[in-house]
C-alpha cells in the first residue's frame, strides 16, 4: 500500500520539478528571446543607420570639394567679370585680367570675352549657339560634354557694370578631369567604391578599394548606367540624397549641384559597398548575441535544473513524510527543512505528524485504561469478596498466635500465616486502590447542570509534594529541586496530582537508594507545554533508569523490577490510570544526557 | 530542342512593362521626393528628370528644338508658355482635361488669349503674409501696406517689412505708379524711375538692408522666425518651409504678379497621349490634396481647394488680388536686366534714372536681335607665362 502510494506520487514530484525547471527556463528564455531580438535588430538598424550615415557624410565631403572647385572657379570669373565690366574697352586691362584669371584657375581649358550680343570679343572661340546667360540670374555653369573624350563644361558669366547694364559675358571652358583626381584620394571601407555619373548615368569617375582612376587614361565609351543600377536611377531622379539598397549592395547618392548634363540633369555621387562587407558588423554583432544568449540560456537551464531540484527536494521529502504519515508508519522521518513557506510547512507536518502520534498515543491509552478499569472493576469486587475471609484468617492466625507460649512450634507458623495474610490486604489494598474510580477533572453539578472543571494550582501542588517527600528523601541523601514556571490551573483533582506526584517520586528516590547512589537529584519541573493548551511536569532523576525494553510495560498492573515482594507492580499504574482520566499522558524516557530516567506528564490546562 | 527553348523563352517571357512616361520638371527637391513616392504609390511608371529653374526655360527649349529627346510632359513656370506656344513647341490638351473644374485664376493661367495649351498645376505670385495677431493692412494697396508697416515698427523693431531685391518684386511697385513689366513700352517712361526710387528708399527704412546675394532665402527666413518683420512679401512656396503655419495670415496685394506652374506637352513627344494622362494624374484631386497638404500650395481645381489647408484657400483668396504678367515670350527674360539694376540703385552704385536706361537698353536688345555683331574683332586669349 506504502509502495504504491509512493509510487503515485513520485510522478507528481518529478512533474513538480519539471514544471519548476520548464517555468525557470521559459523565465530565462523569453527575456533572452525578447532582448536578444531587440539587440539584433536594435544593432541591425545601428550599423545600417550608421553605414548610411558614413557613406553620405563621405559623398558630401566629395560632392562639396567637387562643388567647391567648380563654384570656386565661378566666383572668381564672376570677380573677374565684375572688375572688368568697369573698363570693357581697355583691351590691355583685358589681356592682363584674362592671363591672372587663367592662372588663378588651373581647370580653365578655355577663356573668351563675348560682347552682350553673343559676339567674340577676346579668347579663344566659343561654341556657336551658346546661350550667354539669358534667364539665367547672371550666368550658369552649363552642361558638361565630352570634348576629345574629357568631359568639359562651360561657364558662362554676365559682366555687369556699375548700374547693372550687361557689358560682355565671360565663357570659360573647363576640364573636368579633376574629378578622378579627387576621387583617387578617397579612402573606403573594404569592397566600397565611389562614382561619378553624368546627367545621363555614364560613369565618369570611379574609385574602388584597389583600383584608383587617377591617372588612366579617359578610355570609357558612353555606356550609362542608368537602367541597370537602381541606385543610379534613384540618384538621377532625385534632387536631395538618400541611400538605397539593392541588388546585393548598398549605396549612398547625392546629387553634384554644380554639374549637370545636356538635358540639365544633375551629376550624381554614390558610395556603394556590398551588403556583406557594409553589413559585416550587423552579422557580427548577430553571431555574438546568438552565441552569448545560447550560453546564457544554457547557463540558466542547468542552474534551473540544480534549483528546481533544490525547490522539490523538500517537497519530496514532505511526499514521503506524508505517505509515512498516512500509512501509519511507527519511524519517526527526519525532520524536513526547506527555504522560506517550504520549510515552514515541514514544521507544521512535522508539528501535525506529532500531534496526530500523541492523539493516537492517547487513543491508545484511554483504550487501554477502558480496558483496565474493566479489570480494575472486576478486580475490586474479587478484593472485596477476598478481603473479609482474609480479614477472618488473619485475624484467627493472630490470636492462635498470642495463644501459644514462646517456643511452641506452631508459634512461627501462625506468623508466617500472618504476614502472608498482611501482605495479601495490601495486594487487596492496592487493587482496591487501582480500582477506585477517580473524581473527573470535569463534572456536572447536579444541582444546577453547570459545566464545572476541577482546578488545581501546579505550584501549591508541587511545593506540597516536596514538603511531604522531605523526611524520606533527607534519609536516602536525595537532592530535590522544584521548579515551576507553569501558571496555569490544571484540569486536575490536586490530591490525584499529588499521588501521582509522589508515586514518581518515590519510585525514583528508591531507585537511586537501590543503586546505592547518595546525593542524587531529584528534580520536579512545571513547565508549560508546547501550544499553550497543557502543562508539562517532568520528574528527573539520577538512578538507573528505565531499560528501554520495559518502557512499554512499566505503566501495566503488577509489572515492577523491584525485588520481590517490594513492590506490589501497581503504582505506575495508578498513576497513569490518574492522569488519563483527567486526559493527560505520561510516558517515560532517559533523562538529560541519556542518565537517569525522567517521567514526562502532560496534564491539559483548566479552561 | 531549338523548338522547345524558344517555346520556353516565349513562356518563360515577362509581360511587356509599360514604357515610363517621361516627365521634365522644375520641382524643388522635397516636391520631387514627394512626386516620386506618389508616382510609385499610384503605380506609374515615370521616367522623371530634374530641370533645375534657373536654367529650366534655356534646357528646356534646347531640348524641344533638338526635337531627338524629347519628354512626353513638362513643368513649366507659367512665363514660358508664351515662349514655347509662339514657338509651336507645344500641343493643345484635350478638351476633357480643360473642361475639369478649374479655379478662373488658374484657367487663366493655363491659356494664351483663349486657348488651353496647358494644365494648371499650381498657382502662386506674390502675397503678404504675416502674424495672426499682426493686423491686416486696411486695404490690399500698396500704400496702405506700407501704412501698417510703419505702424509696426513700435512691437517688431525698425525693419516691419521684407522685401526681396529682384524683378519680380519690382512689379506692384512698378505698377502702382501705372507702368508694366512688358518690353520697351513698360519701362520706357518716368513710372519706372518713381517706382525704382520709392522701392529703394524703403531699404533701410521700413525694410532691412540687403543681405549678401545668394543668402536672401535664409535671411528672409531667419527673421521671420524671430518676428523680426511684420510684413513680408514673399509667395506660397514659401509655406512649405514655414515652422508653424497655423500662426500665418494671408493679405492680398494689389498689383501684385501672379503666375503658376502648368503642365505641357511638347509637340516633339512620342508619347503625348501619356504625357496627359500624368498630367491628368497630377492635377487629380488626390493628388492636388497631397501636395497641398504637405506645402500648403494653392490647388488649381475648386474641388481640391475646397478641402485644401486653410493657408492654402487664404493664399488662393489673397491671390485674386494679384494680376497676371505679360503673356509675352520675352517677359521672363526682362528679369535678366531688371534685377542687376535694382541691386545697384538699392546699393547706391547708380540712379534710378542710370539703372532704368540700362534696363531700357538691355530690353531693346532683347526685341530687337542685332542683326550683326558690331563689337570690336577677338583678341586671342594670352596663356600663363605669356608676356
Amino acid at each position: 500500500m506504502t509502495g504504491a502510494m509512493t509510487g503515485d506520487r513520485t510522478p507528481v514530484t518529478a512533474s513538480l520539478r519539471w514544471r519548476v525547471l520548464l517555468a525557470l527556463s521559459l523565465a530565462a528564455l523569453v527575456p533572452t528571446v525578447i532582448v536578444g531580438a531587440l539587440a539584433i535588430m536594435r544593432a541591425h538598424n545601428d550599423v545600417e543607420r550608421e553605414v548610411d550615415r558614413g557613406a553620405l557624410a563621405h559623398i558630401r565631403a566629395l560632392g562639396a570639394v567637387l562643388d567647391n572647385t567648380l563654384q570656386d572657379a565661378r566666383r572668381t570669373v564672376e570677380l573677374a567679370a565684375a572688375s572688368w565690366a568697369d573698363a570693357p574697352n581697355d583691351v590691355r586691362e583685358t589681356q592682363l585680367l584674362l592671363k591672372r584669371l587663367r592662372r588663378d584657375v588651373p581647370i580653365v581649358h578655355a577663356l573668351a570675352i563675348l560682347d552682350p550680343a553673343g559676339a567674340l570679343r577676346f579668347g579663344d572661340p566659343v561654341p556657336a549657339n551658346l546661350d550667354v546667360g539669358s534667364h539665367s540670374f547672371g550666368g550658369y555653369i552649363g552642361d558638361a560634354e565630352y570634348a576629345g573624350g574629357r568631359p568639359v563644361v562651360h561657364l558662362v558669366v554676365q559682366a555687369r557694370g556699375r548700374t547693372g547694364e550687361l557689358m560682355g559675358v565671360f565663357v570659360a571652358s573647363l576640364d573636368l578631369g579633376f574629378v578622378r583626381v579627387q576621387l583617387a584620394d578617397a579612402r573606403l571601407g573594404h569592397g566600397a567604391r565611389v562614382i561619378v555619373v553624368d546627367g545621363a548615368g555614364v560613369l565618369v569617375a570611379s574609385r574602388d578599394e584597389q583600383h584608383a582612376t587617377r591617372d588612366e587614361a579617359w578610355t570609357h565609351g558612353p555606356v550609362s548606367l542608368a537602367g541597370t543600377d537602381p541606385a543610379v536611377d534613384r540618384a538621377l531622379a532625385s534632387s536631395v540624397e538618400g541611400t538605397l539598397s539593392s541588388n546585393g549592395w548598398v549605396s549612398a547618392y547625392r546629387n553634384l549641384s554644380s554639374y549637370q548634363s545636356r538635358r540639365g540633369v544633375r551629376w550624381a555621387i554614390l558610395h556603394q559597398q556590398p551588403e556583406r562587407f557594409a553589413y559585416a558588423l550587423a552579422r557580427e554583432t548577430t553571431r555574438d548575441t546568438l552565441i552569448i544568449g545560447g550560453a546564457a540560456l544554457a547557463i540558466a537551464l542547468v542552474l534551473g535544473w540544480f534549483i528546481a531540484t533544490r525547490l522539490t527536494r523538500p517537497l519530496t521529502a514532505l511526499a514521503r513524510h506524508a505517505d509515512a504519515i498516512a500509512s501509519g508508519s511507527t519511524d519517526d522521518p527526519p525532520p524536513v527543512h526547506g527555504p522560506g513557506e517550504i520549510g515552514v510547512l515541514g514544521q507544521r507536518i512535522d508539528e501535525m505528524a506529532r500531534r496526530i502520534a500523541e492523539r493516537a498515543a492517547l487513543q491508545s491509552a484511554l483504550a487501554r485504561g477502558d480496558r483496565l478499569a474493566s479489570v480494575g472493576v472486576m478486580s475490586a469486587q474479587v478484593a472485596h469478596e477476598i478481603n473479609n475471609p482474609l480479614t477472618t484468617v488473619l485475624g484467627y492466625a493472630k490470636l492462635l498466635q498470642e495463644g501459644k507460649p514462646e517456643g511452641h512450634p506452631d508459634r512461627d507458623a501462625l506468623g508466617l500465616i500472618a504476614s502472608e495474610a498482611e501482605r495479601m490486604k495490601t495486594i487487596v489494598s492496592g487493587l482496591l486502590e487501582y480500582a477506585r474510580v477517580p473524581r473527573k477533572a470535569e463534572r456536572i453539578t447536579p444541582a444546577s447542570g453547570v459545566r464545572v472543571v476541577a482546578h488545581c494550582d501546579p505550584a501549591a501542588v508541587l511545593r506540597h509534594v516536596g514538603a511531604l517527600l522531605e523526611p524520606q528523601l533527607r534519609r536516602t541523601k536525595t537532592m530535590l529541586s522544584i521548579d515551576v514556571t507553569a501558571t496555569a490551573p490544571l484540569a486536575i483533582e490536586a490530591h490525584a496530582l499529588q499521588q501521582v506526584l509522589v508515586n514518581l517520586a518515590q519510585n525514583a528516590a528508591q531507585a537511586m537508594a537501590a543503586a546505592n547512589i547518595e546525593g542524587g537529584a531529584l528534580a520536579l519541573i512545571a513547565r508549560p507545554a508546547p501550544g499553550g493548551i497543557a502543562t508539562l511536569i517532568t520528574v528527573t532523576d539520577e538512578g538507573p533508569g528505565v531499560p528501554a525494553a520495559d518502557r512499554a510495560r512499566v505503566f501495566d498492573p503488577f509489572f515492577t523490577t523491584k525485588a520481590a515482594g517490594a513492590g506490589t507492580g501497581l503504582g505506575l499504574a495508578v498513576c497513569k490510570h490518574l492522569v488519563t482520566t483527567a486526559g493527560g499522558s505520561i510516558e517515560v524516557g532517559d533523562g538529560p544526557g541519556g542518565r537517569g530516567a525522567e517521567f514526562r506528564v502532560v496534564i491539559p490546562n483548566a479552561a | 530542342m531549338a523548338v522547345a527553348a524558344i517555346a520556353l523563352g516565349g513562356c518563360g517571357k515577362p509581360p511587356a512593362r509599360p514604357p515610363a512616361i517621361r516627365f521634365l520638371h522644375t520641382f524643388g527637391p522635397q516636391e520631387t521626393e514627394l512626386f516620386n513616392t506618389t508616382m510609385a504609390e499610384r503605380g506609374i511608371a515615370v521616367e522623371s528628370l530634374l530641370v533645375p529653374f534657373a536654367r529650366g526655360q534655356q534646357t528646356i527649349n534646347e531640348i524641344l528644338h533638338a526635337r531627338n529627346d524629347c519628354p512626353d510632359l513638362i513643368r513649366i513656370d507659367a512665363t514660358w508658355l508664351a515662349g514655347l506656344v509662339a514657338s509651336g513647341l507645344v500641343v493643345e490638351p484635350p478638351a476633357a482635361l480643360a473642361a475639369l473644374d478649374w479655379t478662373p485664376e488658374a484657367a487663366a493661367l493655363a491659356q494664351l488669349r483663349g486657348v488651353w495649351w496647358s494644365l494648371p498645376q499650381s498657382v502662386d505670385g506674390l502675397l503678404v503674409i504675416r502674424d495672426l495677431a499682426t493686423p491686416a493692412p486696411a486695404s490690399p494697396s500698396l500704400p496702405d501696406l506700407l501704412a501698417a508697416a510703419r505702424a509696426a515698427r513700435a512691437t517688431t523693431g525698425p525693419y516691419p517689412l521684407s522685401v526681396r531685391i529682384d524683378g519680380y518684386w519690382f512689379v506692384p511697385w512698378l505698377r502702382d505708379e501705372g507702368g508694366e513689366l512688358s518690353a520697351p513700352d513698360g519701362i520706357a517712361g518716368a513710372e519706372a524711375v518713381r517706382a525704382m526710387t520709392k522701392l529703394a528708399a524703403l531699404f533701410g527704412d521700413l525694410v532691412p538692408p540687403p543681405p549678401s546675394p545668394g543668402s536672401e532665402d535664409p535671411e528672409e527666413m531667419r527673421r521671420w522666425e524671430a518676428r523680426e518683420v511684420a510684413y513680408w512679401i514673399t509667395g506660397p512656396w514659401q509655406f512649405a518651409e514655414l515652422r508653424d503655419r497655423d500662426r500665418v495670415a494671408v493679405s492680398g496685394l494689389a498689383h501684385a504678379p501672379r503666375g503658376g506652374q502648368l503642365l505641357v506637352v511638347p509637340r516633339c513627344a512620342k508619347h503625348p497621349a501619356d504625357g496627359w494622362r500624368l498630367a491628368g494624374e497630377l492635377t487629380s484631386l488626390p493628388v492636388q490634396a497631397r501636395f497641398a497638404g504637405t506645402f500648403a500650395s494653392v490647388p488649381t481645381r475648386r474641388a481640391a481647394l475646397e478641402d485644401a489647408p486653410a493657408l492654402s484657400r487664404a493664399a488662393e483668396t489673397a491671390l485674386r488680388s494679384t494680376a497676371m504678367l505679360p503673356r509675352e515670350p520675352v517677359t521672363p527674360m526682362l528679369f535678366d536686366d531688371l534685377n542687376p539694376a535694382l541691386a545697384a540703385v538699392v546699393a547706391g552704385d547708380a540712379t534710378a534714372e542710370e539703372a532704368v536706361a540700362g534696363v531700357r537698353r538691355g530690353w531693346q536688345r532683347l526685341i530687337q536681335p542685332t542683326a550683326a555683331p558690331t563689337a570690336p574683332p577677338a583678341q586671342p586669349m594670352p596663356q600663363p607665362g605669356a608676356p
